[in-house]
């Protein structure tokens, strides 16, 4: 029984560590320290844009086909195929698409991180790093964040457009119960631009926690080749339960007690 | 010019196309192998499904609990509270909950958790070229390593499965808490809305899900290069394979569910 126990609390010895890496990261960013290696954070932020935007755009779609064919089958049963627009509009805005980014962040770029940190952290690299006069924390873990600042909200952003076509091509196209016109009638209807800022802020907060998780695992891992690896795996599964907890606050802050929609007064 | 963008656009996806048809050949050689006698992964089958579920629980148990809070439970109780009908959320859970969240959670927690602890465990091994001794020793990697993972994540991600709807469903009960609602309307629209369809599509696509997982994760540990960063670099592809894969194979599962089970459809 103890055993079963064992990993669970390690978790959170380790949420601890990752919030004072995380605080002491951002700290940098925000006194201004990182500007020291603009050019890094450009490239940072080239890399993510080349690497990752399509992989995210991709898994978006997937999942905004998803999210037309649910809606339209939901609202096909009650009976007002009409209104497949309203579960597409929240689906995608509100829920799917951050879920989806976040997932898709922490495989793909979160472990990318990790790999790439931790191979340099057991290849001494960092620490000659550190010999070198350069503050290895500031130009590998806080250029990776302002990176994601620079580039996810527009990534986000297209991300966005691509789940919208993938919804109205599945409501529309594909189960067809509902002409183009009345689907985006209502799905405009049930959205707003305080509900896009809100969802933009949700997907920003889970790549920063992405991002930092990510640098906290490289930066520390040790072990030779089986540390590195280990050190992805862990990454990820501190990840994916940070990913759903900042999505379900997200939820509560914004929508909890306001529906936002344009029903009854 | 027109030739240093054809090599740009055209070698990677010669290669990510090799790489789905030696995915393809694995499953080939792995269900081969896991039929044909004789047996001896028992032990290590054991073995990977407790490692498995020691990894998983967690994860598990607090992402579907939150993700069902948060997704259906409190938008859906958002809009069903504006028409007074707070008892219909259990028939949407049905929706959301039994035929969505619960698969799409299991697989991304089996993915992210124990396919990932796969591909670096086989992909350490690969790197200290322990494989290639097994091969010289005569032991089939593929019947003793791969098969076994394979049974075992299949067995898990679908027995997972039940265990992740059980905790999705405490989200739900949690909101209609919240909103003060008695729960007996909860539990009257669920389980007139649920069939016995949706419980069985729920784990069978469950046990796809973590039969594309291991082969994605087993495929990118075994064929692991390069030292360290190798391992690493395999684990991140891995998991961005595996849950491509499971996500593609969700909306066509889903497509082909609803559309073929019209019973599925009518509200109860």
């Amino acid at each position: 029984m103890i055993g079963w126990l064992d990993a669970p609390r390690g978790w959170l010895d380790s949420f601890g560590e990752i919030a004072r890496f995380g605080a002491r990261v951002a700290g940098l960013v925000y006194s201004g320290r990182v500007f020291g290696f603009f050019g890094e954070s450009l490239r940072q932020a080239g890399i993510l844009i080349l690497g990752s935007a399509l992989v995210i755009w991709v898994f978006v779609f997937i999942l905004g086909l998803q999210c037309g064919i649910l809606g339209a089958y939901l609202f096909r049963a009650q009976g007002a195929p009409g209104y497949a627009g309203l579960f597409s509009a929240w689906c995608d805005l509100r829920e799917a698409l951050p879920y989806a980014f976040g997932y898709i962040l922490s495989a793909k770029v979160g472990t990318g991180i990790v790999a790439e940190l931790g191979a340099m952290r057991i290849s001494d690299e960092i620490d000659a790093l550190e010999v070198m006069g350069i503050e290895p924390v500031t130009f590998l873990a806080a250029t990776r964040l302002l990176a994601a600042w620079i580039a996810f909200p527009f990534i986000y952003l297209v991300g966005i457009a691509v789940m919208y076509s993938a919804s109205w091509l599945a409501v529309v196209e594909q189960v067809g119960d509902v002409s183009s016109g009345g689907y985006l009638l209502i799905f405009w209807m049930f959205q707003n631009p305080p509900d896009l800022i809100y969802s933009l802020v949700k997907g920003m907060a889970m790549a920063t926690v992405i991002v930092l998780v990510g640098c906290y695992y490289g930066y520390t891992a040790r072990g030779g080749p089986v540390g590195v690896g280990a050190a992805t795996a862990q990454s990820m599964v501190v990840n994916i339960i940070l990913v759903h907890i900042v999505g379900m606050l997200g939820t509560v802050v914004f929508w909890g007690a306001n529906p936002r929609a344009p029903i009854g007064g | 010019m027109a030739q240093q963008v054809l090599s740009r656009v055209l070698l990677p996806a010669k290669s990510s196309f090799e790489q789905v048809g030696s995915m393809m050949l694995l499953t080939a050689q792995t269900i081969v192998a896991a039929i044909r006698p004789p047996y001896p992964y028992g032990e290590e089958l054991v073995g990977q499904f407790l490692f498995a579920l020691k990894l998983c629980w967690f994860p598990l148990l607090v992402s579907t609990f939150v993700l069902c809070f948060g997704a259906p439970g409190l938008q859906a109780a958002n809009a069903l509270s504006l028409f007074g009908a707070m008892d219909r959320l259990g028939g949407f859970f049905v929706l959301a909950a039994i035929r969505q969240i619960g698969p799409i959670v299991t697989a991304v927690v089996v993915a992210g958790v124990a396919g990932t602890a796969i591909t670096a465990d086989l992909g350490a091994r690969k790197i200290r070229e322990e494989l290639d001794a097994l091969q010289v020793l005569g032991v089939d990697p593929v019947k003793n390593l791969v098969v076994p993972r394979f049974l075992a994540l299949m067995l898990i991600t679908g027995l997972l499965d039940a265990y992740a709807l059980v905790f999705g469903l405490a989200g739900g009960i949690l909101v209609e808490l919240i909103y003060q609602q008695p729960l007996g309307g909860f539990f009257a629209t669920l389980s007139s809305n649920a069939s016995i369809a949706d419980l069985w599509g729920s784990v069978v696509m469950c046990t796809l899900f973590g039969a594309i997982i291991a082969i994605v994760c087993c495929y990118k540990g075994m064929t692991a290069t390069g030292g360290a960063a190798g391992v690493g670099r395999a684990v991140n592809q891995a998991v961005v394979i595996s849950f491509l894969g499971v996500f593609a194979f969700l909306y066509v599962f889903t497509a082909v569910l609803l559309a073929t089970n019209p019973e599925l459809q009518a509200i109860r």
